[in-house]
């Protein structure tokens, strides 16, 4: 017994070590989220990423998420309120990369670290953490335009008119189109990153019976297919994102070829991780860090098996598959789906 | 006094209401002060005009639909007037698109006078035909807007020698309550403004009196017109872009409306209520904000309040009626 009496300061030694060990990881932060998309599978991923990594991290007390559909100037309204919430950082999603600069920079005056997700903004004291879009629609579209023998009719299914990750994968669209001059676009419109609008924009078109020999879309894809299939069109090649539907038909539907184009919707995730890698005094070296896409395409056998290998039938057709990104979210599979956030 | 207070009641209740979520926004953020104040108040600005915009014709018993496309095709021709323009170019683009906002909106109300077809039918058509005008001015956000006017809503006027004061009065809320009552108030006092109330109370009655029935409808929508073009130039004027897909000011206007204690069915209320009814709104939404509500519930709290409170307020009056 003696011998165990011994061991008590050096029980406590070791228990105030830990208590330290715990207080300096201690959660301290509250972070704003801005978001002006409500129900879009990409965007509540991205909501449930910033969530998971919120709780994952240990050092965020509370998210005070401002999350509606509305336009620039209702995003300067709940940035502002975030403001007045005195939050230490705030992730924002941005309806426009111009129209909310005055939020934004009022913010960082009041000391608040400005992370924008998925897309860019104009204000130049905002950190931007964000998917390639350019290299996306580089990607996907080259890979397309190379399925299809370099020449026909393709159609060119964008997302939201103005929004600055249409515009910015349109350069990389338009990039892959000046190499392959014998490749047209027989027909452009905007899904608005809605499903049934985008269905609709592809039975109206089959409707009108010209031909076309691929489509590329930008992420609204496994309505897409299911229209093909639907109206009984022959399948064309399609190019899509990594959404669990389109996988999962890349996987299944019968004759189908297409890729899917990586775009984590977990990038909101990443955006936690580098507005408390600021808060603690870490600064990246740029302003904007890109993270790269990937390619997974089902008309080679590697292919497939990756395709095999990245499907998880248990998300959410909507859903990206891609639920985390290397070195920059540590969250579990189980975190994001449960979509609890610290405190809840 | 006592006679003002029983006709003003709704709009009494309505300031006691805002005082009172102003108190609550305190406890939950004692930080909070002027400049957030500040910030409210730029929030309601595109709002207030929305409103404005749907009070005046439902005053005149109608209801008018296009009011957010109307704001969305004037700001985009604002904004892609100014871009790239000068200064001195923006003194020409603001009375431009007011012009506008009147003639659109008067063709609003000779439509319904002409054809006869129901408001809501001809504002429905309308509300397409300007979005698809919008979209054709800008095919997505962009343009710009003069630095001076972008200037005209930002900080607070400046009254010497009571800097505590002039904190708490944003140049924004300068700027709503003189372009609301350089209309409304010569409006209110004048003939016209009477034939408005009394074509939307009873179109019969009003027209045996001898109220020019199609002319008032038509001026009511001229000047919803031009309120919703005062809207659109304050959503360029916050934000320094121009977006063609309208934002959520119809349904927002139509629920200031009667919670600022007009009288759907028309002839009933004024301006006052509603653009209290703004702040209000706008504050509950502050305060949902500040309180980290779930964001999935917080469009049900606002609407569950709104009706709570339109409830209460016809109980007082049954109430007060009866006794």
């Amino acid at each position: 017994m003696k011998k165990y009496l011994a061991m008590v300061p050096l029980l406590a030694g070791a228990a105030f070590l830990a208590s330290v060990g715990v207080s300096s990881a201690e959660a301290k932060y509250t972070i704003g989220v801005s978001n002006t998309v409500q129900g879009n599978g990409w965007r509540e991923e991205m909501i449930c990423a910033i969530k998971a990594q919120a709780l994952a991290s240990g050092q965020v007390t509370k998210l005070n998420i401002a999350h509606r559909n509305t336009d620039a100037a209702g995003q300067l309204e709940d940035i502002r309120n975030l403001i007045s919430a005195k939050v230490n950082a705030i992730v924002v999603n941005p309806a426009d990369p111009a129209g909310i600069k005055s939020a934004l920079e009022e913010a960082t005056k009041a000391g608040i670290v400005v992370v924008a997700v998925d897309q860019a903004v104009t204000e130049p004291s905002a950190y931007i953490i964000s998917n390639n879009q350019e290299q996306y629609a580089y990607l996907g579209a080259k890979w397309l335009f190379q399925q299809i023998g370099g020449k026909g009719d393709v159609v060119y299914m964008r997302g939201a008119a103005g929004a600055s990750a249409d515009s910015d994968r349109d350069k990389g669209f338009k990039k892959a189109l000046a190499e392959f001059p014998d490749v047209k676009v027989v027909h452009e419109v905007f899904t608005g990153w809605q499903q049934d609008q985008g269905k609709q924009q592809i039975l109206d078109f089959i409707a009108t019976g010209s031909p076309f020999n691929g489509i590329w879309t930008s992420g609204i894809d496994n309505v897409i297919v299911d229209a093909l299939v639907e109206s009984q069109t022959p399948l064309v090649p399609v190019v899509g994102a990594d959404n669990a539907g389109f996988v999962g038909q890349l996987n299944s539907v019968e004759g189908l070829v297409g890729a899917a184009v990586t775009n984590p919707g977990s990038i909101g995730g990443a955006g936690v991780t580098l507005a408390l890698q600021i808060l603690n005094g870490k600064k990246p070296a740029e302003q904007t860090v890109l993270v790269e896409p990937q390619l997974w395409e089902n008309a080679t056998e590697e292919g497939k098996a990756k395709l095999k290998s990245v499907a998880d039938p248990s998300l959410s057709p909507e859903w990206p598959v891609s639920i985390s990104i290397p070195e920059w979210t540590t969250y579990t599979k189980d975190q994001i789906i449960a979509c609890k956030g610290p405190g809840e | 006094m006592t006679r003002l207070v029983r006709r003003q009641g709704w709009v009494a209740g309505l300031l006691v209401l805002f005082v009172v979520l102003f108190v609550i926004t305190k406890l939950i953020q004692p930080g909070y002060g002027s400049g957030d104040f500040g910030s409210l108040v730029r929030a309601v600005l595109p709002y207030a005009f929305a409103v404005a915009a749907q009070t005046i014709v439902v005053i005149a018993g109608g209801i008018d639909l296009s009011v957010g496309a109307m704001m969305a095709l004037t700001s985009v021709t604002a904004a892609s007037m100014m871009d790239g323009a000068s200064e001195e170019y923006a003194v020409f683009v603001v009375p431009f698109v007011l012009a506008m906002g009147l003639v659109l909106g008067a063709v609003n109300g000779m439509l319904i006078v002409v054809t006869r077809v129901p408001d809501i039918v001809v504002t429905l058509a309308t509300l397409f035909v300007l979005q698809g005008a919008a979209l054709l001015v800008l095919g997505a956000p962009g343009g710009a807007v003069a630095e001076w006017l972008r200037a005209t809503i930002v900080g607070t006027v400046a009254i010497p020698g009571l800097p505590e004061i002039s904190a708490w009065i944003p140049k924004a809320l300068v700027l709503l309550v003189v372009f609301l009552c350089i209309i409304w108030i010569p409006l209110k006092r004048s003939k016209l403004g009477l034939s408005i109330y009394a074509i939307g109370s009873s179109e019969l009655a009003a027209f045996r009196s001898g109220v020019p029935v199609a002319r008032t409808r038509i001026i009511a929508y001229a000047l919803s017109g031009l309120f919703a073009a005062m809207g659109g130039l304050a959503l360029t004027m916050s934000t320094g872009i121009g977006a063609p897909i309208p934002g959520p000011y119809l349904l927002a206007s139509v629920a200031a409306v009667v919670l600022g204690g007009v009288a759907l069915g028309g002839g009933k209320g004024g301006l006052l209520g509603p653009i209290v009814a703004v702040f209000v709104l706008r504050l509950v939404r502050t305060d949902l904000t500040l309180l980290a509500i779930d964001p999935n519930v917080t469009a049900i709290i606002e609407g569950a309040i709104m009706v709570a409170v339109v409830m209460f307020g016809a109980f007082i009056t049954m109430r007060s009626r009866q006794s």
